[in-house]
């Protein structure tokens, strides 16, 4: 419990997880109150403003905000999980704890553990930032706040946040992962971003194998049924597999991820 | 916790090799409980892959560890816990203070007592700046947070490589009375360096490693004693005559001068063999005009490890008229 809690403490005293937290809420801040203060402009289509007013709008900006946390966010937890792998090694903080006689896999694990917490903590706070934002917007655009109560739309929301922090902590998992085998902050971080386009960019060429990695997993695993679902992410512009078999998936990914984490960590000789 | 041999740390026939560079060819060691270990070597000799294979953070090829009477292998991480280490560079959070740094670093491993922190913080003197961010740090405070990382859990044996870099000489003094002092109350302390001169006057027993083996162990005052050198001074016109009369006493390689120095001729013999040295000039109808005798950590060094000393590095040397400490006395040599 020590390890877990002292990495949580590490995590919140790092400047990345404010940077990112920051990043991630700013764009949503900036984006939505942007449409919100546009969407009635003079001189837009009907079907422009339409468009705009349905980001603001009402139970349907939940959808939006959360499925631009998730896309988005899951760029960004590929470059915050490699961070904090990648810094161990970097730092030679490791090193330090390793030659205390603790155990490696378990350091791995309990690090991870609580970059989980705080990117639990992080999506709600981004989301909590996107809802006051959407309102604000909707203000802005004097559209009827009317649905913001609206109880099917709030009853689904703990299935999709759920599905959406697993989803996000997998990519986070592989940025992680990345950055432990590179045993190095700035190849992880490198290496993770090349991977999440690079799948994307494979999707064109091979999109039967594709719509079964890491990236389009995790953004099928989180399909809204919006317009805009997934669109932030890495992937899910080809045939995605349908959410329950994604969530399968992601579930393995993960897994996956931090048993190799944790198998390299183990195994590695450590110097520097 | 001591070895049932009275070693604290024992190590045979280690081996480890990086592809085809060989770091270690077989190393012995014998480190007894309670005394400060000095471990010497040229770069590249092994140190620092003995220091990584005795802390776990890599495994050797061949060969096994004890560490505190018991055997240490890849699935001992446990024995860990009564060990204290730096290895290399210390390594901090640049982000966290050094106290949040010593706080995290004891979520690790074996349970440090309440109080500690602030205790080791005092004790090297890293109060005052313990709440600012290691990032700020000199080389010399990150090294002093480091010694205090070692110590966190009041460790039995304690494994330190280099820990005198970028101390300043009060830094260095104290560290010197801590070990001393770690050691009189039982602890082990083994601890690399390059500074002859601060191993001299610190370690009750060395070990020299050269090319990944042990070339020489041993209590530190019987290795100087049976590695001394005496020094004599003759006319500069008679030094190839006074070289070839002193090569009778320990044979032409024992005997050697320097340009750098005129008139003067080192001679490899224990200092006890002075008086035959200036009785064997005599003899040879030639006066010396000076005449000193000592032991010294970094000729020993030198000729071990198949170094050239340099000018000057004769370190300790006692005078004729006796105005010095006697031979057995910890001297201030010069570094390497």
């Amino acid at each position: 419990m020590r390890l877990f809690l002292s990495g949580l403490r590490k995590l919140v005293r790092r400047q990345a997880t404010w940077v990112t937290l920051g990043l991630l809420a700013g764009l949503l801040v900036l984006i939505v109150v942007a449409v919100g203060a546009t969407a009635n402009r003079p001189g837009a289509s009907s079907a422009e403003r339409t468009t705009a007013l349905s980001l603001v709008t009402f139970p349907g900006a939940y959808d939006v905000v959360l499925s631009f946390i998730l896309g988005l966010g899951g760029l960004f937890a590929v470059i915050y999980g490699a961070a904090v792998a990648g810094s161990e090694w970097t730092f030679g903080t490791l090193k330090n704890a390793v030659a205390r006689g603790e155990s490696r896999s378990r350091y791995t694990l309990l690090s991870f553990a609580s970059i989980a917490v705080v990117i639990a903590v992080g999506l709600v706070a981004a989301f909590a930032i996107g809802v006051v934002a959407a309102l604000v917007g909707a203000n802005m655009a004097g559209t009827s706040t009317a649905g913001l109560t609206d109880a099917a739309t709030l009853g689904r929301l703990p299935e999709q946040f759920a599905r959406g922090w697993l989803a996000i902590i997998e990519e986070g998992a592989l940025g992680f992962a990345i950055a432990t085998l590179a045993r190095s902050q700035l190849a992880g971080i490198g290496a993770g971003i090349g991977l999440y386009f690079g799948e994307t960019f494979a999707g064109i060429f091979l999109p039967d194998i594709v719509k079964y990695l890491p990236f389009n997993v995790a953004t099928a695993s989180v399909a809204t049924g919006t317009a805009t679902g997934g669109g932030f992410g890495g992937g899910a512009r080809i045939a995605s597999v349908d959410a329950n078999t994604a969530i399968v998936l992601v579930g393995l990914w993960l897994i996956g991820a931090l048993a190799v984490a944790a198998l390299f960590t183990e195994r590695a000789e450590i110097s520097g | 916790m001591t070895g049932t041999d009275g070693l604290a740390l024992a190590a045979r026939g280690l081996r480890k090799s990086y592809g085809s560079q060989v770091a270690l060819a077989g190393l012995d060691l014998s480190v007894p409980t309670g005394t400060v270990y000095g471990f010497l070597g040229p770069n590249g000799a092994g140190k620092t892959t003995t220091m990584r294979l005795l802390t776990g953070l890599i495994h050797p090829d061949a060969g096994s560890i004890e560490l505190l009477g018991r055997p240490f292998g890849r699935r001992d991480r446990r024995r860990l816990f009564d060990v204290g280490a730096l290895i290399e560079s210390p390594a901090f959070y640049p982000f966290l203070s050094g106290r949040q740094n010593l706080r995290e670093l004891a979520a690790t491993g074996a349970p440090t007592a309440p109080g500690r922190i602030e205790e080791l913080l005092d004790l090297t003197g890293l109060r005052d700046r313990a709440g600012d961010k290691v990032s700020t740090y000199s080389l010399g405070m990150k090294q002093r947070l480091g010694i205090a990382a070692a110590l966190l859990s009041d460790p039995a044996l304690l494994l330190l490589d280099e820990p005198a870099n970028g101390l300043d000489p009060a830094g260095m003094v104290a560290m010197r009375e801590t070990l001393r002092h770690l050691a009189e109350i039982g602890k082990t302390v083994f601890v690399s360096s390059h500074l002859l001169a601060e191993m001299q006057q610190m370690a009750d027993i060395v070990g020299i490693i050269a090319a990944g083996r042990l070339v020489r162990e041993g209590p530190i005052q019987e290795l100087l004693n049976a590695e001394g050198i005496v020094r004599v001074r003759v006319a500069p016109d008679e030094v190839v005559r006074a070289t070839a009369a002193l090569g009778a006493l320990g044979g032409p390689d024992a005997v050697t001068s320097s340009a750098a120095e005129p008139g003067w001729i080192s001679v490899r013999t224990t200092p006890e063999r002075t008086g035959e040295v200036n009785r064997t000039l005599g003899g040879a109808g030639i006066w010396a005009t000076g005449l000193e005798s000592g032991n010294d950590l970094e000729m020993l060094f030198l000729g071990l490890t198949g170094g050239e000393p340099g000018q000057g590095g004769e370190g300790v040397f006692f005078g004729m008229a006796g105005s010095a400490p006697g031979p057995n006395a910890r001297g201030t040599g010069s570094e390497s």
